[in-house]
């Protein structure tokens, strides 16, 4: 039983909303995120690794793997290390197995794109972003030493290891009553086939942000709420009459870090759901926008993102709830997902605008984010003038893609498409 | 760069047809530029071959002795028992590919399982007491053996084996009860398997008190 003695083990609990995602992974939605870099050359993986080994000591929280215990999931401390491959499998696979113990993100390059991909329960995109912006300083500071000879550039990113480590849903909850129950209304729900390997298919479309701006400006709103009710109409007009009955849900993850201070690397998101009835209301785009803008505005307030928030929480802190065995909870947690799912039709997720230091921006064409999705989804994010909406969809028709991107096209705006799937031939 | 007429779109990459519309899109030579996602071919995942003849071996191992059952022998009900011990087999073997990949999870989950399903089998068979005298004291020794060797030749580290040869210690205790309320034909596995149980737990202790305790918090944490 003597045997050569390890260090001590670290551990940590889940953060509130980390826990709904390990009993919900599986092959058809892997809870996967990826972040994507372009840079001006091709990617050099021995620089890359040595990034990747620079910045993983800065965060030592994505130094973990899940496991399971007898009431709760936990992360625990690990001697791995990352290592850099080239691009191998579909974009959003796999990374937690139960059983199996691995690094729950994978830093993988194709070209001239570096790509870091990432378990959700580990952080959520603001939190990936924080360690991508620091990998990317690391390999452009090292593959071009020459250029930073005289100085080196800031890092942007300043959080003690314990704020990184933190978990804010913990800090910030004040263990208030909420007693107001959500009741999930059925939304409209898109259908469609999936491939044998349920494999994701990623089309992004670059534009420049001042074109889309402008737009939104000639609606008189913002550029979420116009290509938000953008992304609505697209759905609307593939709608089967039947369904029409239905209202068309958006669910758009905030950041919750603008509202309550934090500066963690782990999961600090929530949710508000956008809703339109195409019954009760017209379906002309500024009837539309008319209809999103106010349901942000209803939704968007730091009154009902808190409230959200220590609902969730409340849930976690119940005595019953913590005593129940962890395949129990598993068994409850799917069917919450189940039935949070009915209401919702789509994701729409905007990491808005990414900064890096100036002196670092000249290397960089562009940054794209998508996360796996049982439906189609999007992400979009920019970085300078360029602006990149990814749609990411299990699915293998493109209709509500080819509507979305075709009524920017025909507003004016040069787009560009690049797809993950290639017609065999 | 390629462009769509119909969605007007640039697009990037050697397409056929629009990604977008699946439009004719006009072929340009220049087309031939730098793809941005690697082509991944189609990932086909199929159940291992030894489980489907395994399966398939099951079936028919089955279905005929039920047959020759009927056929011949009328008078005694031999296929069920032929059945019920393929049944166990499959849920023996279901656990062991559910956690295959822990080693010492998958040996403590064993234990438990064949442990039950020996006094089942002795149980519907009119109780002659095999299942308790042998099996459970043997299995739970035998647990623990193969545990340390797998430890040493896979090299599992102590925290990750300690917990599994805890609850193994524990299950190890149960042939007390066994003894004292005096239902066991043969005493000396019993007797054994105690003190074999009593030892490895009280080294536990001793040399991995500390680790076993955090272990423990970590995973019983509520």
């Amino acid at each position: 039983m003597l045997m050569t003695r390890k260090k001590p083990v670290q551990w940590t609990r889940l953060d509130n909303a980390a826990k709904i995602f390990p009993p919900n992974t599986n092959e058809k939605d892997t809870k996967v995120f990826r972040f994507v870099c372009e840079l001006k050359e091709e990617v050099d993986r021995e620089i890359l690794q040595e990034a990747v080994n620079k910045t993983i000591i800065l965060f030592p929280v994505y130094r973990s793997v899940l496991r399971k215990g007898v009431f709760w999931y936990y992360f625990e401390s690990t001697e791995l290390m990352p290592e850099v491959v080239e691009e191998y499998k579909p974009p959003c696979s796999m990374l937690y197995h139960p059983n199996r113990r691995n690094l729950l993100f994978e830093v993988t390059y194709y070209r001239k794109r570096i790509n870091l991909e990432m378990y959700h329960a580990l952080a959520d995109g603001t939190g990936a972003l924080g360690f991508f912006k620091t990998l990317l300083y690391f390999y452009i500071t090292s593959k071009y030493k020459e250029d930073f000879k005289e100085q080196l550039p800031n890092l942007d990113y300043d959080a003690s290891f314990a704020q990184k480590m933190d978990d804010s849903f913990l800090k910030h909850y004040t263990g208030e009553k909420c007693l107001n129950k959500v009741k999930v209304t059925r939304a409209y729900r898109i259908a469609g086939r999936r491939s044998i390997d349920n494999r994701l298919k990623v089309l992004e479309g670059v534009m420049d942000v001042k074109e889309i701006l402008a737009l939104a400006h000639r609606y008189n709103t913002t550029l979420t709420v116009y290509l938000t009710a953008l992304f609505m109409k697209a759905i609307y007009q593939e709608m089967p009459a039947r369904a029409k009955k239905y209202p068309v849900v958006l669910s758009v993850p905030v950041n919750l870090r603008i509202y309550f201070p934090s500066v963690t690397a782990r999961n600090f998101f929530g949710t508000i759901n956008i809703s339109y009835d195409f019954t009760k209301n017209k379906d002309d785009l500024d009837s539309i926008i008319k209809g999103v803008k106010e349901e942000f505005a209803r939704e968007l307030t730091e009154e009902k993102l808190r409230k959200h928030m220590n609902r969730l929480s409340a849930l976690e802190h119940n005595a019953f709830m913590r005593i129940v065995p962890l395949f129990i909870k598993d068994w409850v947690l799917r069917f919450a997902n189940r039935i949070n799912d009915k209401g919702i039709t789509a994701t729409l997720s905007n990491i808005g605008k990414i900064t890096v230091a100036k002196e670092l921006a000249p290397y960089i064409t562009l940054f794209n984010c998508f996360n796996s999705a049982r439906r189609p989804q999007i992400g979009m994010c920019s970085f300078g003038d360029r602006l990149v909406i990814s749609f990411a969809s299990p699915f293998d028709g493109t209709d509500i893609q080819k509507n979305f991107f075709r009524m920017l096209s025909q507003e004016g705006v040069a787009i560009t498409i690049t797809s993950s799937s290639r017609e065999v031939g | 760069m390629q462009y769509c007429d119909h969605c007007k779109v640039q697009i990037n990459g050697a397409h056929l047809v629009c990604p977008l519309c699946g439009g004719i899109i006009e072929q340009k030579e220049s087309a031939k530029e730098e793809e941005v996602f690697p082509q991944i071919p189609t990932i086909y995942q199929e159940f291992n071959v030894f489980i489907r003849v395994l399966l398939f071996i099951s079936i028919a191992v089955t279905v005929i002795s039920f047959a020759v059952n009927m056929i011949f022998t009328k008078e005694s009900r031999w296929s069920i028992l032929v059945a019920a011990g393929i049944l166990c087999m499959w849920i023996s073997l279901f656990f062991i590919i559910r956690k295959r990949n822990n080693i010492p999870k998958t040996i403590v989950w064993q234990v438990g399982l064949l442990g039950v399903l020996s006094v089942l089998w002795d149980a519907s068979m009119g109780w002659i007491g095999w299942s308790i005298d042998y099996v459970i004291p043997s299995i739970c020794v035998g647990a623990m053996i193969v545990m340390a060797v797998a430890a040493k030749i896979l090299k599992i580290g102590v925290r990750d084996l300690i917990i599994y040869f805890l609850v193994d210690g524990i299950f190890g205790f149960i042939p007390i009860i066994f003894i004292l309320f005096g239902w066991l034909n043969v005493i000396f596995p019993s007797v054994i398997c105690v003190a074999v149980s009593a030892i490895s737990l009280s080294a536990l202790m001793i040399f991995e008190g500390d680790s076993m305790k955090t272990e423990l918090n970590k995973r019983m944490h509520i």
